[in-house]
C-alpha cells in the first residue's frame, strides 16, 4: 500500500514553460526523463504517494495558446490546457455538446475541476476517464506534437491500457478536435458513482443521428468496464439505420452488456458493472435520441 | 423558568474567526527552531520484529533524534485511558507507546524521527532499517475466540471483556411467542474521518514543563505522558487547541507521547501533524460487531423475548473496548419494555486496526439490530412501524433490562410519533423505476459518563471590576459549541451580555479540570458546574446588592448588567458598582465550583444488574428513500428527527449536532465502508473511504422536544451522541418499504440493493 505523505520526496528539476515550443523543446531534451504537468490533480498525488519518480517536471497549464475552446458552426477545438471547470461553463458546450457538459459536471469537486485540465484527464489515461467516452462517441481527434512535428490521432486509438496511451515520451497533447457531427444529432452521458463527485464505477456515452423516426450514425463508449475507455461497434451497429423504438434500445443495450467483461475493484464489482451497464445504457440512448428531436 | 440568554439561538463566538479562518488550529502553531516529527509504521499487521537498526538514519543530516521503544523510560503501560478513578484492572488495558517484538496491526507505530523539515524526517524513516518475522495473525474475532487461535498480545486469550444481562426465562417465553425473528447483522469499522487531523506541537518551557499544545478531547492524559516519562504529573501540561471534529477519535491518546518523546529528548520544539491516509492508518475505528438477536412476540404485536449474542472486534489493542462494550450491553435491548432478556456479549483482539470510541460508543452498533428486528415484526403481524414501537416502547416509570430506574423524562412514544407524522402523507412513486420507501426508527443512549467512574467537572467565574466576567475550564471544544454552551449559562445566570464574557479553555496547568469532551458530558457535567459557579458569585452580589438597595434578597433580579428591584424597577445598580463595592469591601468575586455525579459501584460480576448511568436520551429519525430499482442506488429524500433534548441551551447548535449525527449515520447506512482483508487496509485515503457529500444529503428537518426532565443545567440533556441513533436503521428499514428486501449488513451498498432485489425476484 502506497500512502499520500504529501511529501515530494523524490528530487526533480522544476521546468516551466510559457511557450509551446519551450515545452516541445524541454520535452525533447529531457526525452524520457521528465513528467509533464497540467492541473496536477492526478500526477502529484502519484508522486507524493511514490507511486511516480521523475528528474524533469514540465509544467504546461501557463502557455496561454492551449488554454482555449473555440467552435465555429460545426466543429469544436479545445485547448488541452483548459480547466473542467471552464468547459463546464462554456455556454456553447453546454447547448451542443451534452455528453461532454454532463461528464465535466458530474467530475469533481469545484476546487478540483478549476485545477484540473481535460488534457490532463486524457493523458493521464485512466479507464474511469469521464472525458473519455464523450470524446469518443463524437470521433474526437487528437494533436500530439514534438519538435519532430505533428500528428493527428482518433481519441479511439490513443489509450492503451491503464495508464498508458501512444503518447511517446517527448510527445505533447495540444488539441482536442471534435468533428462536424452533422444534423439532428443528440448525446448523453451517464455515471454512476459511489457519492456525488466521485470516480465512475461505470459511464457512458451516446452520440446518435436522428433521421426521422430512424437513427442515423450512432456511436457508444463506455468507461470502467475494460482497461481502457472502449466503444461497442455491435451494439451501434444495432441501431444504426433501424427505427427508433423502446425494444431497440433494450437489444442493444443488452447485446452491449453481453460484449463487456468488467472487473471488480474497490469501486464495484463486475458483476454489479455488467447488470447495470445496460440500465445506463438504455437511459443514454433514450436521452440522446431525444435531444436530436426523436420522440419515444 | 424564563430565560433570556439560554434558550437563544445565537451564533457561536467562536463561529466568526472559524469561517474566517483565522483561528489557530493545532498545526497552525509554530516555534522558532521547531523540528519535525514523523512516525514509522508497521508494513504488517502481524509480525515479530528482530531488530531495528537507527545508525542509517541517525547519520542523515538534519536529522535530530530517532527513538525506538527501547529510548521510551516506560513504554508499557497499564492504562485506564484518561479515567482518574481507580475501577479494577476489567476496565484497563495495555498502553504501548511504540512496538516492541510483537507487532500487533498494521501501521502500529515503532519509531519516530525528528529533523529539520518533514522531508528530512520522511527520508530517515526509509533509513531505519526493520527485520520482521511476519507471524500468521488473526483477523476475525470468531476465530479469535477459537482454542488454538493466534494470540494478539501477549496474554494467553484474546478475550478483552464479556457482559450478560438476564432477566425473566427467554427459553420459556420463546415457547410462549406467536412470531419469532432470527438475524444475524453485521457492522464494519467507520473511521472518523474528522477535517482535522492528529497535529500538535510540544516544547520545553522554561521551567522545564513539557509542554503539548493538541488537538484532543482529553488533556487529562497530561497524566499518562508523565508516567510515559517517568516524571511527575506536574511537569506535563497540555493545552488544548480548538479542535476540528473529534468523534470519539481524538479520545485516545494520539500524538501527544510521540511529541512529549522528542521535545524531552532534543530539547527542541517538535511538531507532528499527521496526514490524511496517515490519520487512517493511525487512530481507533468503531468496533465492528455481529449481532445475533431473537425477538419474540404474541400475535398482537407484544414483545415477549429478546435472546441476543454480540460480538465486538477490539482490534488490536484494549483501549475502551470493555467500555464500549458495557454500553452495547445495556442498550442492546433498546427502548422496550421486553419480559424476557438474554443478552451475551463478547470484546475480542485481531490484528485489524484497534477500536476505540466513536460518537455512538457502542450504543450505536446494536440500534441498527433491534430497529431491524422491530420493522420485520411488524411487517410479519402487518403492523406499521410506528404501531409496533407504541406497543412496546418504554413509558415513564419503566425499567431498564438491568432492573436500572429511568429518571428524568422517557419520551419514546412522542418522538416516535412527532417525527413519523412529520413524513405526512405518502408521495407517489415519481417514476416507474424509482420506488419510495419510508422507515421509522427510535434510539436511547446515556449522557454522561458511566455511574461507577465518579465523574467530576470544575468551572471558574470571575467577575472583573468593569464587569466583564472570564471564564476558566478545562473543556476541550471540538467544534460543537462546548465552550459557547458555558458561556451563554454564565451570561443567564449574571445579566452580562455575551460578548462581556471570555472564557479561557483547555490548560492542564492554568484551567480546572472539566474531564473529557467524550461521552455527551459536557452540558451535563461542565454546564452544571459553571451554572453552580455562577450561581455562588451571583449570591454574593444579592447579599450585597440587597444592602446597597435596602431590597429583600427575593427581590433582586439581574438583567442588563443591572441588579434591579422586581418591585420598584427604577431602583437598580449597575452591576459594576456592586462589584466595585464587593472589592472594596475585600470580597473577590470568584468562584470555582465543582459537580459531581451520581456515584454507583464497579461492577463485579459480568452480569450487569443496576444502574450503570445516570440517565439516558431518546430519539427518533423517520426517512424517505428513493430507490432506483435498476441500478440499486438510494437517495434519502426527507429525513425527519424528534429527539427529547430536556432543554436546548442553544437550539441552533442542539440542530446542528442533530443533522451532523444523521448526516454521520448517512454515510454509516449507504457509503462508508472500512474495508481491511487480513490486517491490511483498503479503504486508506477518502477517495476509498467515501462520505457522503454536500450533494448526498437531504435537508435534515429537526423537531425539539423539551421535557425539562434532564439532570443537565436547566433540564437540558446530552445530545452529541445520541444524534447517532436511529438514522440507519431508519434508511434500512425505508428500503425494506420501498424494495422489499432487508439488508442486513452495513453499508447498503447498491450492489447489495440490486442483487438481494435480483435473488427475491428468482
Amino acid at each position: 500500500m502506497k500512502t499520500n505523505t504529501k511529501i515530494l520526496a523524490s528530487e526533480f528539476e522544476y521546468l516551466e514553460c510559457p511557450t509551446l515550443a519551450e515545452a516541445l523543446n524541454c520535452l525533447s531534451k529531457y526525452n524520457g526523463k521528465a513528467k509533464i504537468l497540467a492541473g496536477g490533480t492526478d500526477l502529484l498525488i502519484k508522486m507524493k504517494s511514490g507511486l511516480l519518480q521523475c528528474q524533469y517536471l514540465i509544467f504546461v497549464k501557463k502557455i496561454e495558446a492551449l488554454n482555449y475552446l473555440i467552435s465555429d458552426k460545426k466543429t469544436l477545438r479545445i485547448g488541452p490546457m483548459i480547466s473542467l471547470r471552464s468547459i463546464e461553463k462554456n455556454e456553447q458546450v453546454k447547448a451542443y455538446y451534452s455528453a461532454l457538459f454532463e461528464a465535466v459536471r458530474s467530475m469533481a469537486a469545484t476546487s478540483v475541476k478549476n485545477m484540473a485540465t481535460i488534457g490532463g484527464n486524457l493523458c493521464n489515461g485512466s479507464p474511469a476517464a469521464d472525458t473519455a467516452p464523450p470524446l469518443l462517441v463524437y470521433g474526437a481527434t487528437l494533436k500530439l506534437s514534438s519538435i519532430r512535428g505533428d500528428r493527428i490521432v482518433p481519441v479511439e486509438e490513443f489509450f492503451v491500457g491503464p495508464s498508458q496511451t501512444v503518447l511517446e515520451s517527448d510527445e505533447l497533447l495540444t488539441e482536442i478536435c471534435l468533428p462536424d457531427l452533422g444534423d439532428q444529432i443528440g448525446s448523453s452521458f451517464l455515471k454512476l458513482g459511489r457519492v456525488s463527485a466521485d470516480i465512475a464505477k461505470i459511464n457512458v456515452a451516446v452520440c446518435l443521428n436522428r433521421t426521422g423516426k430512424s437513427v442515423g450514425n450512432c456511436r457508444i463508449a463506455f468507461g470502467s468496464v475494460a482497461p481502457t475507455p472502449i466503444r461497442i461497434p455491435e451494439a451501434e451497429e444495432i441501431l444504426k439505420g433501424q427505427e427508433m423504438s423502446d425494444e431497440l434500445i433494450v437489444k442493444a443495450a443488452k447485446a452491449a452488456a453481453g460484449l463487456i467483461k468488467p472487473i471488480t475493484d474497490k469501486r464495484s464489482t463486475n458483476s454489479y458493472r455488467q447488470q447495470v451497464s445496460k440500465v445506463i445504457l438504455e437511459e443514454g440512448i433514450r436521452s440522446a435520441w431525444q435531444r436530436a428531436g426523436g420522440e419515444l | 423558568m424564563e430565560t433570556s440568554v439560554v434558550g437563544k439561538g445565537l451564533p457561536k463566538f467562536d463561529a466568526y474567526t472559524k469561517a474566517k479562518g483565522t483561528i489557530a488550529y493545532a498545526d497552525d502553531f509554530s516555534l522558532p527552531g521547531m523540528l519535525y516529527a514523523k512516525v514509522l509504521r508497521s508494513k504488517y499487521p502481524a509480525a515479530m520484529i528482530i531488530s531495528i537498526n537507527t545508525a542509517r538514519a541517525k547519520s542523515l543530516p538534519g536529522v535530530h533524534a530517532v527513538m525506538t521503544g527501547k529510548d521510551v523510560p516506560h513504554n508499557n503501560l497499564r492504562a485506564k485511558f484518561g479515567q482518574s478513578t481507580d475501577i479494577g484492572p476489567n476496565f484497563e488495558g495495555l498502553y504501548r507507546v511504540l512496538a516492541e517484538e510483537k507487532v500487533r496491526f498494521l501501521g502500529e507505530a515503532i519509531a519516530l524521527v525528528a529533523a529539520d523539515s518533514e522531508k528530512i524526517a520522511e527520508e530517515a524513516l526509509a533509513l531505519i532499517d526493520v527485520i520482521y518475522e511476519q507471524l500468521p495473525g488473526v483477523f476475525d474475532p470468531i476465530e479469535a475466540l477459537k482454542q488454538d487461535a493466534y494470540l494478539v498480545g501477549d496474554n494467553d486469550t484474546n478475550l478483552v471483556s464479556q457482559f450478560k444481562i438476564r432477566q425473566g426465562d427467554v427459553e420459556t417465553a420463546f415457547k410462549s411467542a406467536d412470531v419469532i425473528v432470527e438475524n444475524t447483522y453485521s457492522v464494519p469499522f467507520k473511521d472518523h474521518a474528522f477535517l482535522e487531523p492528529e497535529s500538535g506541537v510540544a516544547w520545553v518551557d522554561e521551567n522545564g514543563i513539557i509542554t503539548i499544545r493538541v488537538c484532543t478531547q482529553v488533556i487529562e492524559h497530561f497524566r499518562t505522558v508523565a508516567e510515559v516519562l517517568g516524571i511527575p504529573h506536574n511537569h506535563v501540561r497540555v493545552i488544548g487547541t480548538w479542535v476540528g471534529g473529534g468523534f470519539g477519535g481524538k479520545e485516545d491518546i494520539t500524538v501527544e507521547s510521540f511529541l512529549a518523546l522528542l521535545t524531552w529528548k532534543t530539547k527542541r520544539p517538535v511538531k507532528l501533524t499527521y496526514t490524511r491516509e496517515e490519520s487512517f492508518l493511525a487512530h481507533s475505528k468503531r468496533h465492528p460487531f455481529v449481532m445475533k438477536y431473537k425477538t419474540g412476540a404474541t400475535k398482537d404485536g407484544l414483545l415477549v423475548a429478546l435472546e441476543t449474542e454480540l460480538i465486538a472486534d477490539s482490534g488490536a489493542y484494549t483501549y475502551l473496548s470493555p467500555w464500549v462494550l458495557l454500553y452495547a450491553t445495556v442498550n442492546a435491548a433498546g427502548p422496550y419494555n421486553i419480559p424476557n432478556v438474554k443478552v451475551d456479549t463478547v470484546a475480542v483482539l485481531t490484528n485489524n486496526p484497534f477500536s476505540s470510541a466513536y460518537r455512538g460508543f457502542g450504543a450505536v452498533q446494536p440500534n441498527f439490530a433491534y430497529e431491524s428486528q422491530m420493522d420485520e415484526l411488524a411487517r410479519i403481524l402487518d403492523l406499521d412501524p410506528l404501531t409496533i414501537r407504541l406497543k412496546n416502547c418504554l413509558q415513564q416509570g419503566d425499567t431498564l433490562t438491568t432492573g436500572a430506574d429511568f429518571g428524568g423524562s422517557v419520551a419514546v412514544r412522542e418522538v416516535a410519533e412527532k417525527a413519523w407524522q412529520a413524513l405526512g402523507p405518502k408521495r407517489a412513486d415519481p417514476g416507474k423505476h424509482i420506488k419510495l420507501g419510508r422507515g421509522l426508527a427510535v434510539g436511547m443512549m446515556s449522557y454522561g459518563r458511566l455511574t461507577f467512574l465518579h465523574d467530576t467537572s470544575r468551572s471558574y467565574i470571575k467577575l472583573e471590576l468593569d464587569g466583564s466576567v472570564l471564564m476558566r475550564s478545562g473543556i476541550p471544544d471540538l467544534g460543537a459549541g462546548q465552550a459557547q454552551a458555558l458561556v451563554q449559562i454564565a451570561a443567564e445566570e449574571l445579566g452580562v451580555p455575551l460578548e462581556k464574557i471570555k472564557i479561557f479553555t483547555s490548560d492542564t496547568s492554568l484551567t480546572p479540570l472539566a474531564g473529557t469532551s467524550t461521552a455527551t458530558r459536557q452540558l451535563y457535567m461542565s454546564g452544571n458546574a459553571t451554572l453552580k459557579a455562577a450561581r455562588e458569585v451571583k449570591e454574593r452580589l444579592i447579599n450585597k446588592a440587597s444592602v446597597m438597595l435596602k431590597a429583600d434578597k427575593t427581590d433582586l433580579k439581574f438583567e442588563n448588567e443591572k441588579i434591579i428591584r422586581i418591585s420598584e424597577p427604577d431602583k437598580y445598580l449597575a452591576l459594576s458598582t456592586v462589584i466595585g463595592q464587593c472589592s472594596t469591601d475585600g470580597d473577590e468575586l470568584y468562584s470555582e465550583a465543582q459537580f459531581n455525579a451520581p456515584f454507583t459501584e464497579v461492577p463485579v460480576s459480568d452480569v450487569i444488574t443496576g444502574q450503570t448511568f445516570a440517565d439516558f436520551t431518546f430519539g427518533a429519525y423517520a426517512v424517505e428513500v428513493a430507490i432506483d430499482e435498476e441500478t440499486g442506488e438510494v437517495n434519502v429524500e426527507r429525513a425527519v428527527t424528534c429527539y427529547d433534548v430536556g432543554k436546548a441551551i442553544n437550539p441552533l447548535n442542539v440542530e446542528g449536532q442533530l443533522e451532523g449525527g444523521g448526516v454521520d449515520s448517512i454515510g454509516y447506512a449507504l457509503t462508508e465502508n472500512f474495508v481491511v482483508e487480513q490486517g491490511y487496509l483498503k479503504s486508506h485515503s477518502l477517495a476509498e473511504y467515501l462520505l457522503p457529500t454536500a450533494l448526498d444529503v437531504p435537508d435534515i428537518e429537526t423537531i425539539l422536544v423539551e421535557s425539562g426532565a434532564g439532570i443537565g443545567p436547566y433540564g437540558a440533556k446530552g445530545i452529541g451522541e445520541p444524534a447517532c441513533n436511529a438514522m440507519a436503521p431508519a434508511i434500512i428499514n425505508a428500503i425494506r418499504d420501498a424494495v422489499g428486501v432487508r439488508i442486513t449488513s452495513l453499508p447498503a451498498t447498491p450492489e447489495k440493493i440490486l442483487f438481494a432485489m435480483l435473488s427475491r425476484i428468482k
